[in-house]
């Protein structure tokens, strides 16, 4: 295959397989979608990059991470009250995935933890020690994304 | 006990791993009522050593995985002794690897101090997992010869053991002197010494004397150990034990004298132990403690001799410390009197594992030792986390650290927004050619393209945008006035990195990223509302001269 002459040192890595799986969903996802340049129709398909990109850079993570597991769960949740407003079922997921963790608010010292929660997917239910774990990791990831989408944007707009 | 001679055959132990075993049995099943007790305790410790066995590094010293490996094979044959294959798979399963050592290290200690509960197979199913067979029986008697016969390397040493734990004074002679090698004793002895009960304390006397006579290569101990045995030696024991242990290290002479303490240290009872500090420490002498102490005995032992190539003594502990939080606070107690003496011992051991102490004048309560590895293990993650948000050296404290990396993480969520935001406008039908996108190299980053592109790209819609929509660019800026620092540094930092050849001032360039990036959390906040953005005609007007 083509694909692989070019693929940089490390094939494997995250960067590598975050792009191939973001230009993978990108066009996915886009399949069926108008082409038009209509505000509301750009603004449709920033939210699908923001999706793929959110997406492929969960699943290049996979289930090892919470917050990619986070993510991905919400992601799913997302399509599924969109296709069928089973609110109720998901209502009840969600508690009882809050129900786990412990004690997230204690510790002395970390009161901003709470919003670090906020940011991390998955991290309203971990404690201090994994959070800051995840958070490494996420902003690991998070670079990598960046870095990613910034390469495929210059390379279009130049 | 055929079986038993087939046990390390690697190791070129003179003596087989015979233990007397029939014997030895008779004898380590006094210790079972006593092994039963912490068993409970140990599954704790031994599922967290199992979890901090991926995070330790070091890697133990050869003859640590080697022995480990000659006792798990041999005692994997040895499918007879269920008992002791129980605590065997323990060691067997990461005799590959280095980092599996320090788990097995860790686990080792685990099972040894358990006495080698069924507890102590669940602790350790990860590890073992990693074996090819997984002859996983729970030690059903729990007594302490299957630990014992966990000890690798040395036969002779299992067979001391054995003899420590039948109170055999007149065997110490032999049991010294088959020593193979000071390394892998150091593990064992530990594990050894944590040894519950009365016999625990004991082990760890003997163990103490072996470990000692290891490093000075002396036998003369054996006789003060003998002696040792049946006093009942108080007081100053606690203090001669510290001094011993740091003969250890520093392989002062004196053997005699330090053998005397030791096993006075250990004849004594666990609370003593517990005080080794030099400060018979009364608090809460318990079974519990009484392991811990003898646990911690071996710690210190093994952190006083930075001379040996004690990576694997010294990364048991630490391990077990690691895993054990709640033990450890206990065993702490007493050390921490003594912790402050020992301090310049074992300065350098203790930097370089996380070993759990109380410091002189710290409350030595359980809670608060375990809160004090909680927070050590905190502070690690967050120098980690310095690491990675750029600009965070200087930054001290956890407050101020933690609210950089709150806006790091927002600028960089930030960051994907925006540049989500600018491929859609960039490319409507988003038919990215993946071949195409990669044969251009694009994950790698480019100088030339984007300080091409980026210019014209990024101010034309600045001045649009800031002319038409001045109050929601206000708000922009308000909203994330706290980030937009960050944001700046951030942007200049990956900036700097990612073009090297851009010229333009970045001062420039981050302001208009963080305009852009201001609009863009904008559109989607307003997005989000299900409303067409508010600044829609200033974007669609930047859009079509864009085109």
């Amino acid at each position: 295959m083509t694909l692989h002459q070019h693929l940089p040192s490390n094939p494997r890595s995250i960067k590598t397989r975050f792009a191939i799986r973001f230009l993978q969903t990108l066009k996915r996802l886009n399949k069926n979608r108008p082409i038009s340049s209509s505000l509301r129709e750009i603004h449709g398909r920033y939210r699908i990059v923001k999706l793929a990109a959110d997406a492929s850079m969960a699943s290049v993570v996979g289930s090892r991470r919470v917050w990619s597991r986070a993510l991905l769960w919400k992601i799913r949740n997302r399509a599924l009250r969109c296709n069928s407003m089973k609110r109720k079922r998901i209502h009840a997921l969600r508690v009882r995935r809050r129900g786990g963790g412990g004690h997230p608010t204690r510790e002395s010292g970390f009161g901003q933890a709470n919003d670090l929660r906020k940011l991390v997917p998955g991290g309203e239910v971990m404690d201090i020690c994994s959070l800051l774990d995840e958070t490494a990791d996420y902003i690991k990831c998070l670079t990598t994304q960046v870095q990613v989408m910034r390469n495929i944007a210059d390379l279009y707009t130049s | 006990m055929a079986g038993r001679d087939n046990l390390e055959p690697e190791k070129g132990n003179v003596d087989p791993l015979n233990y007397h075993s029939p014997n030895l049995s008779a004898d380590w099943r006094f210790s079972d009522a006593n092994l039963m007790n912490t068993s409970v305790e140990l599954i704790p410790r031994c599922n967290s050593m199992a979890d901090f066995k991926g995070n330790l590094v070091e890697s133990p010293s050869c003859s640590f995985v080697s022995m480990v490996d000659s006792f798990c094979t041999t005692i994997w044959d040895q499918s007879t002794h269920s008992q002791n294959l129980g605590i065997c798979e323990i060691n067997v399963p990461n005799s590959a690897s280095n980092s599996n050592t320090l788990g097995i290290g860790t686990s080792g200690m685990g099972p040894l101090r358990t006495g080698g509960e069924r507890t102590l197979g669940m602790g350790w199913t990860p590890p073992n997992a990693m074996l090819k067979g997984g002859v996983f029986l729970p030690t059903a008697s729990g007594m302490l010869p299957p630990s014992l016969s966990q000890f690798p390397a040395d036969s002779g040493f299992i067979e001391r053991a054995a003899r420590f734990s039948c109170f055999s004074a007149g065997d110490f002679g032999d049991i010294m002197n088959p020593f193979s090698s000071p390394q892998s004793m150091n593990p064992y002895s530990r594990g050894m010494a944590s040894m519950q009960g009365p016999q625990e304390v004991f082990l760890g006397n003997g163990l103490k004397t072996i470990y000692n006579q290891h490093q000075k290569k002396e036998i003369s101990m054996t006789e003060n150990s003998k002696d040792v045995e049946g006093k009942a030696i108080k007081g100053s024991p606690l203090k001669d034990d510290k001094k011993s242990v740091s003969f250890g290290g520093d392989g002062v002479s004196g053997n005699e004298s330090d053998e005397a303490e030791f096993s006075g240290g250990g004849q004594e009872e666990p609370s003593m132990l517990e005080g080794r500090g030099g400060k018979p420490s009364p608090k809460a002498v318990g079974s519990k403690k009484r392991k811990r102490s003898g646990q911690d005995i071996e710690i210190d032992q093994v952190k006083r001799a930075p001379q040996q190539p004690t990576e694997t003594p010294k990364d048991s502990p630490e391990i077990q410390q690691q895993g054990n939080q709640s033990p450890i606070s206990v065993t702490n107690k007493p050390n921490g009197k003594q912790g402050k003496q020992r301090s310049p011992a074992s300065a350098s051991l203790k930097e370089e594992y996380i070993h759990v102490r109380a410091r002189k004048g710290q409350a030595t309560n359980s809670h608060s030792l375990a809160e004090r590895v909680r927070r050590e293990k905190i502070s690690e993650r967050m120098k980690f986390l310095q690491d990675l948000v750029p600009g965070c050296s200087k930054v001290t404290g956890k407050a101020v650290m933690l609210d950089e990396i709150i806006n790091y993480v927002q600028s960089l969520q930030q960051q994907v927004e925006f540049l989500s935001m600018k491929l859609a406008t960039v490319n409507p039908r988003l038919d990215f050619n993946i071949e195409g996108l990669l044969a251009k190299d694009v994950l790698q980053s480019h100088a030339g393209p984007s300080t091409l592109g980026f210019p014209p790209d990024m101010t034309m819609p600045f001045p649009l945008l800031h002319s038409s929509q001045p109050g929601l660019i206000q708000a922009g800026f308000s909203g994330l006035g706290n980030s937009s620092d960050t944001l700046r540094r951030t942007i200049n930092s990956q900036g700097t990195a990612m073009t090297g050849g851009y010229k333009e001032p970045t001062s420039q360039v981050s302001n208009v990223w963080e305009d852009e990036l201001h609009n863009v959390v904008q559109m989607g906040f307003n997005s989000h509302v299900i409303s067409a953005p508010l600044n829609s005609p200033d974007l669609s007007g930047h859009m079509n001269a864009e085109r």
